[in-house]
């Protein structure tokens, strides 16, 4: 099969599915009453793929952004990364397949408000052992990446909303994750700034990262390679993609 | 770590330093209270070693204190079997005016027999009591230090009595002729004059506060006891066990109260760190549910929360001990003017210190860092 990442062409059929999510179910309960907030969803995500989902709010898109980031366990269903099955993982493995398969990127940024650029990148590096000399290096490669070399030494109330967004972005990067979870990354910055990020992402898309959005924003989801659009638990449409549901089952 | 653990700390000065603050004062409060407790036992004990292993006989009823004897006991004493020799000592206070006796303060004036006197303590000048002495003293080394004492210098002993509504005192002045060393026991407050001469100046001829018997070897001392209380009438032996271990449980009790006022207020320094890392971590669940979802494990969570409380601990425990030591030390400067200490600082007792308030910050940052460690990172990231 072709392992190659730099393909990043959508519907590429010969990619090697890099996740691969299979009938997940999640149900909460509220009080005694279960509410379902995802009724068996099923697709494949190829190596490199810039995927957008959208739906309104209560659709589910987040609580499958929590599955497979290993955040929350499904009701029933699996989730593969690079062919492991990481919903079957013991408790003590999560941190460690959240710090090698997942990089996460949020609405809110989320970075450590009393470190710099450069630790809130490094700090991802902290929990694998990574030495810390190797850890700078990285860090700086990264932000530098990112357009921000100048900035390492700035703390967060420093840098703008897109600056510390794409701090974010490089530190859901350090560890080389096989894949970027971003819940609504463009959520707390203006139209300008959101270019800024989707284009960011788009690049290191094309460099072969695999690249998860949750969005709202139509502007952004339609800057992506494939387009999932969740309702009420449940994928309601799959652009861009043919053959994932015969190939899947 | 160290670096996130300490910027966290630094993060919240105010708040850290009265944590701090809060242990260092529990523990200065350990140091202190135990310092004075750790004296007293020092003292005891090594005044208990010097006392030899004589029986001790006392007027019954007296608790504590020092009662009267008549001599003719002496030779009561000296008759029951087992009782190799039996000998007087008066002991009452140089200075009556002022408050004091027993084991622990006060200056005291010991008349003894020159022929039995205690040689223990070892002289650092000077000669001990002869037989024929007059009025001549062996000072103990406060005594010797608080009245700027050398061989053949004189000390003034007063004695004084109540007659009707007036009280008389008298004065005389004995010549030094020998200073002990430092003993750290009741010793160092002693003056030791000749039994008889003590007598006179008291007006209590014929009398003596304790009796002391000698037994034969290989006998029970405490069986002998027994039979000098059933044989010798109203008065209360105790063998060196039973004196040690009457003495002890009077110090268990002191020790007692003041470690635990002690151990009190070092709690509350304890409840105070559990306080500051309860709140550091419920403000801080945003950090920890990014940090997990970063992939830290519990432990490096744990390590965290548990490392601050800690340190908390640490500093504040050193501060605490290193106050106490300063405080203790000052005012056992002003004290020793008077020539008597009051507080030692053992290296037992820092160590105690110290690991009570590693403890402290451990066992009260333990139910903050589990709370930290079930942050969920969904529920700390989802919303601002």
């Amino acid at each position: 099969m072709n392992n190659n990442g730099n393909i990043g062409e959508n519907g590429n059929i010969e990619s090697v599915p890099i996740l691969r999510i299979r009938n997940l179910k999640k149900t909460y309960m509220q009080g005694k009453i279960p509410v379902p907030a995802l009724d068996g969803v099923s697709f494949d995500v190829n190596k490199g793929e810039l995927l957008s989902i959208v739906g309104p709010s209560g659709s589910g898109k987040s609580t499958l952004l929590s599955m497979i980031g290993l955040l929350d366990r499904p009701t029933d269903g699996s989730v593969f990364i690079d062919d492991v099955e990481i919903t079957k993982s013991k408790e003590n493995e999560a941190p460690r397949i959240r710090r090698e398969k997942i990089g996460f990127v949020f609405q809110h940024f989320n970075l450590l408000s009393t470190l710099t650029a450069m630790e809130n990148v490094d700090i991802a590096m902290r929990f694998t052992g990574t030495s810390k000399n190797r850890r700078k290096e990285r860090a700086l490669e990264l932000l530098t990446m990112v357009g921000l070399g100048d900035r390492v030494k700035h703390k967060p109330s420093e840098l703008s909303g897109g600056q510390q967004q794409r701090v974010a972005i490089a530190r859901a990067l350090a560890n080389s994750p096989a894949i970027i979870l971003a819940d609504e990354p463009t959520g707390a910055v203006d139209t300008k700034t959101r270019e800024v990020i989707v284009d960011l992402l788009k690049g290191l898309s094309e460099k072969g990262q695999t690249i998860i959005v949750v969005t709202h924003d139509m502007d952004v989801a339609r800057q992506t390679d494939r387009i999932i659009m969740m309702r009420d638990g449940a994928i309601a449409s799959d652009t861009g993609v043919t053959g994932n549901e015969e190939k899947g089952f | 770590m160290f670096d996130l653990i300490f910027r966290s700390m630094t993060q919240r000065k105010m708040r850290t330093g009265l944590t701090i603050f809060g242990i260092a004062l529990g523990i200065f409060a350990v140091v202190v209270m135990g310092g004075m407790s750790e004296h007293m036992n020092l003292v005891v004990d090594k005044s208990l070693k010097l006392l030899a292993n004589n029986i001790q006989v006392e007027p019954d009823g007296t608790f504590g204190g020092i009662g009267t004897l008549d001599d003719s006991k002496i030779r009561q004493v000296k008759r029951v079997p087992g009782v190799s020799d039996a000998y007087g000592v008066l002991v009452t206070s140089l200075d009556p005016e002022s408050a004091g006796g027993g084991f622990t303060g006060g200056d005291m004036v010991f008349g003894v027999l020159p022929e039995r006197q205690m040689k223990d303590a070892l002289l650092t000048s000077g000669r001990y009591l002869m037989p024929g002495d007059g009025y001549k003293a062996v000072v103990g080394s406060s005594i010797a230090r608080k009245y700027n004492l050398k061989v053949g210098d004189e000390l003034e002993m007063k004695s004084k009595r109540l007659q009707r509504t007036s009280s008389i005192t008298n004065t005389r002045n004995v010549s030094v002729v020998g200073i002990l060393e430092y003993t750290g026991s009741m010793f160092d407050s002693s003056v030791q004059i000749p039994l008889d001469r003590a007598q006179k100046f008291y007006k209590m001829e014929n009398i003596v506060s304790f009796i002391y018997a000698e037994y034969t070897p290989g006998s029970d001392p405490s069986e002998i006891a027994r039979r000098i209380d059933l044989s010798v009438d109203k008065v209360k032996s105790k063998s060196p066990e039973q004196l040690r271990k009457e003495i002890e449980g009077n110090l268990m009790i002191f020790g007692l109260i003041t470690i635990s006022a002690a151990v009190l207020a070092a709690i509350i320094g304890g409840l105070s760190v559990m306080n500051t890392m309860l709140m550091s971590v419920s403000e801080r669940t945003k950090e920890f549910g990014l940090l997990k979802a970063l992939g830290a494990e519990r432990k490096n969570i744990l390590f965290m929360t548990m490392g601050e409380a800690a340190i908390m601990g640490v500093v504040g425990g050193i501060s605490g001990i290193v106050a106490g030591g300063i405080v203790t030390h000052l005012l056992n400067k002003s004290f020793e003017a008077q020539g008597s200490a009051l507080f030692a600082i053992t290296p037992r007792l820092v160590v105690i210190g110290l690991l009570f308030a590693i403890s402290l910050g451990v066992i009260c940052g333990t139910y903050p860092a589990y709370r930290a460690t079930k942050m969920s990172p969904m529920e700390a990231l989802r919303y601002e």
